[in-house]
């Protein structure tokens, strides 16, 4: 590009760039013979000048009014201001959005249907294990071929089996096993121990204690 | 900024209002600036388009010469001064008419003294095409002007 229209002159770009002094005169040769650029040059110069002043531009013809030291003061103090109020429109333009019929309710919904399936499901007390209704297989003898054959149950010199069938009599197997049922849960055991009378905790205690102190206890701890 | 606010709507209220919007869209847009152009030509851009959005919902209020109180006129005579006030007052008249990109361009380099190539940057155009708009804007106010000296 030579910097010349299609008329042959200068180009604006040009123009501007010599009016400035970014390119000297003398490497432009067609402003030597057109008059035409020569006067727009001119022009161009003399608005400029008229524009900006006499000389620097801060004392041209129109300057700007400074504004007083307070006000970049009360600037600061404004456009904090306008930050937080943004912010707080911001916040509350939040709320108003997630507060619409359309968006609260189904959110609602679904934390009330969440909320009530964690209460059901947790207050549900566990299933405990059923107890069979028929007698558990006792190992046979097959199993376990090195013991020793039981002894025949029903002797009649045997302590134990008199003891077992005071049990036995006195005792209903209906309740034994809502019992058994009743404290096959967690906390079970402590929740038996609080339904204890007076006496049968101090027995309990007893009973314990005699426990404890037998050798093989001790040996064991 | 305040200057660059003032030079588009010649008057100190709406100029402090847009400098306290300019400055607020920084802000908010700060977390957005990745640093392709400087600090400073990021921020004549949000001054520019602010201003450009401004003066083209309403003609701007230029102010009258008695209420230009802060201008330093301490080694002026009165007369040089109303002299002084007269011309800016015209001159600004006349760059108020000017299409808005012809004024962004002639007050960013005339007024804000910057280069063509970062007024290009600000503006969004090439070099070439900001100095054709300067070299017209500059014609335009000649005739704005009537060809009156100065």
């Amino acid at each position: 590009m030579n910097g010349c229209n299609h008329m042959g002159h200068l180009t604006p770009a040009l123009l501007v760039d010599l009016a400035e002094g970014i390119k000297a005169e003398h490497s432009v040769p067609h402003l030597a013979r057109c008059d035409a650029c020569r006067r727009a040059l001119a022009e161009l110069r003399t608005t400029m000048a008229d524009v900006a002043g006499p000389g620097i531009p801060e004392h041209s013809g129109c300057d700007v009014p400074e504004p007083s030291p307070l006000f970049w003061d009360h600037l600061s103090t404004r456009v904090r201001e306008a930050v937080a109020e943004q912010g707080a429109h911001g916040r509350a333009h939040w709320f108003e959005a997630w507060s619409r019929p359309l968006v609260a309710l189904p959110i609602l919904a679904t934390v009330t249907a969440t909320a009530v399936l964690a209460v059901v499901t947790l207050r549900k007390p566990p299933v405990p294990n059923p107890i069979p209704a028929t007698p558990l297989p006792i190992l046979q003898s097959t199993l376990l071929p090195s013991l020793p054959p039981l002894e025949p149950l029903g002797a009649p010199d045997d302590p134990a089996l008199a003891l077992m069938a005071d049990y036995g009599t006195s005792l209903g197997w209906d309740e034994l096993r809502e019992e058994m049922a009743g404290v096959s849960h967690s906390g079970a055991i402590d929740e038996a121990v609080i339904t204890l009378s007076t006496e049968e905790r101090q027995e309990l205690q007893r009973l314990l204690e005699e426990e404890m102190t037998q050798p093989s206890a001790l040996g064991a701890s | 900024m305040y200057q660059l606010c003032y030079r588009f709507v010649g008057n100190h209220e709406d100029a402090s209002d847009l400098t306290q919007d300019v400055f607020f869209r920084a802000y908010r847009g700060l977390s957005g600036f990745r640093g392709g152009s400087s600090l400073a030509t990021w921020l004549y851009r949000i001054g520019v388009n602010a201003c450009l959005n401004r003066v083209s919902a309403r003609k701007p209020i230029t102010e009258e010469l008695d209420a230009r109180q802060h201008v330093d006129t301490r080694n002026e005579s009165p007369s040089e001064r109303v002299l002084r006030q007269e011309r800016g007052a015209r001159v600004r008249e006349a760059i108020a008419q000017l299409p808005p990109k012809q004024r962004a361009t002639l007050v960013l380099r005339m007024y804000q003294e910057l280069s063509h190539e970062e007024i290009a940057d600000v503006l969004g155009s090439s070099v070439g095409a900001v100095k054709a708009n300067f070299f017209h804007a500059l014609g335009n106010l000649k005739k704005l002007l009537g060809g009156e000296r100065l």
